[in-house]
């Protein structure tokens, strides 16, 4: 067990690493650097930009650039913004609770979804309802999620008029307390909503064959022999047994879940890290570039290793090796 | 060699038959066909060129434009069938690239094992928890995203599930008979590999890359509704992207082209679900 532990410590480390080198130099390799963008518009001098340069520690090689980073990361230092002008960390950290907000929200809802429409296909496995709605599952599972995003701002937000169309809070009415809570709820519901049928499928999928598999076990012809409540049988021992493999898909997409909303995020204009990366790709802003994808390689790599160890104490069938 | 060939008859006219008893299958199978032919005779199809101004811009759907026309007065109708082209290119080069070297990475590792399975499985693993879809952003951004670019990228982030795959496959089959009697007789490793394990192990690795055509083309879309796509390619999530600043006042411009993309990458998903049943007994229903 603690072998195998080791490996896949070792394995996350190797990861992120690799994330960090490849991020690193390709991020530098770029054509455009932050200097000019952010001097852009004063029209500096070449001395000006070298100032600038040295101040951010780019005018030197790659690879002290690359060590000068480490050293600074292992004191807990991330780096400063070139854009924000503030601590690389700051600004993630504000980012990430929206951003798992928003993506907890909506894979909730889309597992609680997912799991009830395969209990109601599974019961009549080919029959009328099954059919209707893993066809529907097809179409969710093909739709972009930005593409649903916008279809849904079109009807609830622009046309019917019930929902804001972007943003997290209404800045101009500055809520408190309670009010600012059911104000963040109001923004959530349709980027939410649109993120969570586009998981649907994925829960549906898998508890759809499960229940199909667990459904073929002997012991439900014995309880059932013997007069068992239908229902109760269902409740108490094939849903508990179905509900296995989807908790599992569960725990490996939460892996994902601060990079999974990216393209939702973009187009409610929701502040979480999804946009601040994309506009940081764009004003090449590196510290901030680099932090993000370091975050974001390290929770991957943190939670596999965490779903690994919940399974072993969770499951004692699953060992280890 | 004629009893084999006898068998591989045998064995084809069971997966023909298979594959036509499963219903979703076949209405993936006949969707394929369709969009292949939308794609072949979209010059024939489209009523107007696809990236000629025609008409004054934001037209509603109407008689003369059948899906209206976009923010600079091209016929949407038009852009969408053309658009099918660079979708199916997407769609089949990135799943390819990703087959390939999800096989050779996945075969070599399961059948040489030791030291080489080691190297490679943990290149695999590490590839695995790498977050694709930022990396294929950053990437496209910094190396500029022309159609090429976008289409390798796609290609070498999704094959460590291909190589996981395959390397238990080559694993399982490394200790058949044939196998064995193939070394026997004196047949390099590498002609066993390329002759024996590769062909008998491809099976799961055929549906997954269908699958990855499907996802392959939502990438695409992804990025070019960034705004990271190739500016010169008639793309759909380009489209959508143009579309969306114009989203009140002219909502067909974004809308039809995610119907088309639905369209396509379901057709995609049916069918790898499809050969996936067929393929993998333990499934059939």
């Amino acid at each position: 067990m603690s072998r195998y532990l080791l490996k896949r410590f070792l394995t996350a480390v190797l990861t992120v690493l690799f994330v960090f080198v490849l991020n690193f130099v390709l991020i530098r390799l770029a054509p455009g650097d932050p200097i000019t963008i952010l001097a852009g518009q004063d029209n500096p001098s070449q001395e000006q930009i070298d100032i600038l340069k040295a101040k951010y520690g780019l005018d030197k090689p790659i690879f002290v650039q690359l060590l000068a980073y480490l050293k600074n990361l292992l004191k807990g230092d991330m780096g400063t913004s070139i854009i924000y002008g503030r601590p690389v960390f700051d600004v993630i950290s504000e980012r990430l609770g929206p951003t798992l907000l928003l993506s907890l929200t909506g894979a909730v809802i889309a597992l609680v979804i997912g799991t009830s429409l395969a209990i109601v296909a599974s019961r009549k496995p080919g029959g009328l309802l099954d059919n209707i709605i893993s066809y529907i599952a097809y179409v969710l599972y093909s739709m972009p999620a930005f593409w649903l995003g916008l279809i849904v701002i079109l009807f609830f937000a622009s046309y019917l008029g019930w929902l804001p169309t972007a943003g997290m809070i209404d800045a101009r009415a500055g809520y408190t307390g309670w009010a600012h809570v059911l104000d963040v709820a109001k923004h959530l519901i349709l980027p939410a909503g649109a993120l969570a049928l586009v998981g649907v499928p994925a829960y549906f999928r898998i508890g759809r064959s499960s229940m199909m598999q667990v459904v073929k076990n002997d012991y439900v012809n014995l309880f059932k022999a013997a007069g068992m409540d239908r229902k109760k049988v269902y409740r108490k021992y094939l849903f508990r047994e179905a509900m296995l493999p989807t908790i599992t898909t569960f725990g490996i997409r939460l892996a994902y879940i601060i990079g999974g909303s990216a393209a939702t995020e973009i187009v409610f204009a929701w502040p979480g890290m999804g946009t601040l990366v994309l506009s940081a790709i764009q004003t090449r802003d590196y510290p901030m570039l680099m932090g993000n994808y370091l975050i974001l390689s390290i929770s991957v790599a943190v939670w596999m290793i965490l779903v690994d160890l919940i399974y072993a104490v969770a499951d004692p069938r699953i060992r280890l090796s | 060699m004629e009893k084999t060939k006898v068998k591989d008859w045998r064995k084809l006219r069971e997966f023909v038959h298979n594959y036509t008893h499963n219903s979703r299958a076949m209405v993936g199978l006949c969707m394929l066909v369709f969009i292949l032919m939308v794609a072949l005779l979209a010059d024939v199809i489209a009523p107007f060129s696809p990236t000629e101004f025609i008409d004054v811009a934001q037209l509603p759907p109407s008689g003369d434009y059948w899906l209206g026309t976009d923010h600079l007065g091209r016929d949407m109708f038009s852009r969408i069938v053309y658009g099918t082209r660079i979708s199916l290119m997407i769609g089949v080069v990135a799943a390819a690239i990703s087959g390939m070297t999800g096989t050779l990475v996945g075969a070599f590792a399961g059948y040489y094992g030791g030291k080489i399975d080691r190297i490679l499985s943990q290149i695999i693993d590490i590839f695995l928890m790498v977050p694709t879809f930022f990396l294929i952003i950053l990437v496209v951004a910094i190396f500029g995203s022309s159609i090429f670019h976008v289409m390798l990228v796609i290609g070498f982030t999704s094959w460590p599930g291909n190589a996981r795959v395959m390397r238990s496959q080559a694993m399982s089959l490394r200790e058949r008979t044939f196998v064995k009697g193939a070394r026997a007789v004196g047949m390099s490793e590498r002609k066993i590999l390329f002759s024996c394990v590769i062909p008998n192990g491809i099976f799961p690795i055929i549906s997954n890359t269908t699958m990855q055509i499907a996802t392959a083309i939502l990438t695409e879309a992804s990025l070019s509704f960034l705004g990271l796509g190739d500016p010169n390619a008639i793309s759909w999530g380009q489209m959508i992207f143009n579309g969306r600043n114009v989203m009140t006042s002219a909502w067909w411009v974004a809308t039809f082209p995610g119907i088309a993309i639905i369209i396509t990458v379901a057709t995609f998903y049916m069918i790898g679900d499809g050969l996936n049943n067929v393929l993998n007994p333990r499934l059939r229903q």
